[in-house]
């Protein structure tokens, strides 16, 4: 397990040594023009430099501080109104059309609103990302919640569970699994509302650099803080991962 | 000895499940049960046979207060009308519907726990059940990882664990394979024999329904009413594999399809 484990890490760091070692061969010879693809030598050094300089961490503080906020006060409150929704499905009712016409709206489009009403600053990119969460959050929680076995609820109805303890004891841990999933759902969801709303309009965090840094033709640049993106999107997932298994090792 | 009905001996203790003269009708016009009347003496143990949809479920359910009771007759447990959640009813599902996030243990204190007895004593009574049921040493160990054999085994603890002297039981084995489903049976013979529980149980398969009942129900359908009521004496204990060579069982089996037969034929004729 550990030796296959390592023949396919082995294979993909060939790999990868192999593109980035092609990238520099055409960009060298001019067969790509690095003005528009960039360069992988340029690549790197731009990123050592930025590692080094520390404005890649404070860059990447911002964004990460929106998001984790972002993604913690949409999920709490999706949750909570998921909850309320299932105690009372009429209220449910009442405001679905409304919200499902919230939901398809793409939200992005709400970003020069909450940067009028929120400023420059963290307000609106936690706005704007909690606003992509909260219904991810929000769907999986009221399914989570209606999809618990029947079988569960019986058999607690036979022993004289009141509601309240049923809820607790089955019908909340029995929801937990599909609610984890659209948290982690949730946590990329609010990762992009972020960026999204540092590209549009920003003083700080890695969307800004990456617009600046676009709009000035620093196409190395543009790449390297791509490659950050991509990196900070798997390490997420991984400690989602990490945590389901730690919480759900009943599966 | 072996042609006195068992059932005599129970004669003189009051009540486990009183079922009299029950109508039961969803929609107001057509009947569900029909005039359904059933006795289950203390430590009596009551297999109700019949066709799908012939009200056996629906009659068992009523029991348990999970389905209301609207029409004519009277039920009473225990010498109580059926109310969900009554300490002295155990039910038992089909499936297992054991919690995948506790452990065997966890769901074998669930029951007790939910109708509050300690912690300590809970985990020490579930303890000594799963042992009963054959799985000591199966404490940690999740459903996910146990086979449904050994999960339905949980569940039995779980409802014997109780210590409610009626249980209703809806088709327990009803999911299992042909292998396990006999050795399930034993465990429960064994159970009945050490725990003395009254036990109604609805099942689809006759011969199942022979081997661990005092008595026999005969159900059918449309509307559900019961067309025989037969004793089985057969002395206890009983060992399933041993019933299989006994002529006695198979005879009661032939009387039981028969009866089942003649609710069919009179239905579609």
């Amino acid at each position: 397990m550990k030796a296959e484990k390592l023949k396919w890490l082995c294979a993909h760091i060939a790999f990868i040594c192999m593109m980035l070692a092609l990238g520099e061969w055409l960009t060298v010879n001019r067969w790509l023009d690095p003005t528009f693809v960039g360069q992988p030598s340029g690549v790197l050094k731009f990123l050592w430099n930025n590692i080094t300089s520390g404005q890649l961490w404070v860059d990447m503080g911002w964004t990460m501080a929106g998001t984790l906020i972002s993604f913690l006060l949409g999920s709490v409150a999706a949750i909570a109104v998921g909850l309320l929704f299932v105690g009372f499905p009429k209220f449910e009712k009442f405001l679905e059309p409304y919200l499902n016409a919230m939901n398809v709206m793409p939200r992005i489009a709400l970003a020069p609103l909450f940067i009028l009403w929120f400023g420059l600053g963290l307000g609106s990119k936690i706005a704007l990302g909690c606003s992509l969460t909260f219904f991810i959050v929000l769907s999986s929680t009221v399914a989570g919640i209606r999809g618990v076995s029947q079988d569960h609820v019986t058999l607690c109805k036979t022993l004289g569970a009141s509601a309240v303890s049923t809820f607790f004891q089955v019908t909340l841990p029995g929801a937990v699994p599909v609610i984890f999933s659209g948290l982690r759902l949730g946590l990329i969801y609010s990762l992009l509302g972020v960026i999204g709303a540092e590209i549009i309009a920003s003083e700080k965090g890695l969307g800004q650099s990456l617009a600046y840094l676009g709009s000035t033709f620093e196409v190395n640049g543009v790449m390297a803080l791509l490659l950050v993106l991509a990196m900070i999107g798997v390490s997420v997932m991984k400690t989602m991962t990490w945590l389901e298994k730690r919480l759900l090792h009943w599966q | 000895m072996d042609n006195v009905n068992p059932s005599a001996e129970f004669n003189n203790s009051p009540l486990a499940i009183a079922v009299d003269a029950v109508h039961l009708s969803f929609d107001g016009t057509n009947p569900v049960l029909f005039d359904v009347s059933l006795h289950v003496q203390q430590g009596e143990f009551v297999s109700l046979v019949g066709p799908s949809g012939c009200g056996k479920t629906t009659l068992l359910n009523m029991a348990a207060g999970l389905v209301a009771q609207t029409g004519k007759g009277s039920i009473q447990l225990a010498g109580a009308p059926p109310v969900q959640g009554n300490p002295q009813v155990g039910y038992m599902l089909a499936r297992d519907s054991l919690l995948p996030w506790k452990t065997a243990l966890g769901n074998a204190m669930f029951g007790m726990q939910v109708r509050g007895v300690p912690r300590a004593e809970a985990q020490e009574r579930a303890q000594a059940m799963l042992q009963e049921v054959g799985l000591a040493g199966f404490e940690n160990a999740y459903p996910k990882a146990l086979s449904h054999g050994m999960r339905q085994r949980v569940a039995l603890a779980r409802t014997f664990a109780l210590g409610s002297s009626v249980l209703l039981m809806d088709e327990p084995f009803g999911a299992l394979d042909a292998q396990t489903k006999l050795q399930l049976e034993d465990l429960l013979l064994r159970l009945c024999q050490q725990h003395k529980q009254s036990v109604l149980f609805v099942t689809h398969d006759l011969s199942e329904a022979v081997a661990v009942s005092d008595r026999v129900v005969v159900m059918t359908s449309r509307p559900g009413r019961i067309v025989a009521d037969i004793a089985i004496d057969l002395p206890r204990p009983r060992s399933i594999r041993e019933l299989q060579k006994d002529p006695h069982f198979h005879e009661l089996y032939s009387q039981i399809w028969s009866h089942l037969e003649s609710g069919w034929s009179k239905h579609e004729g």
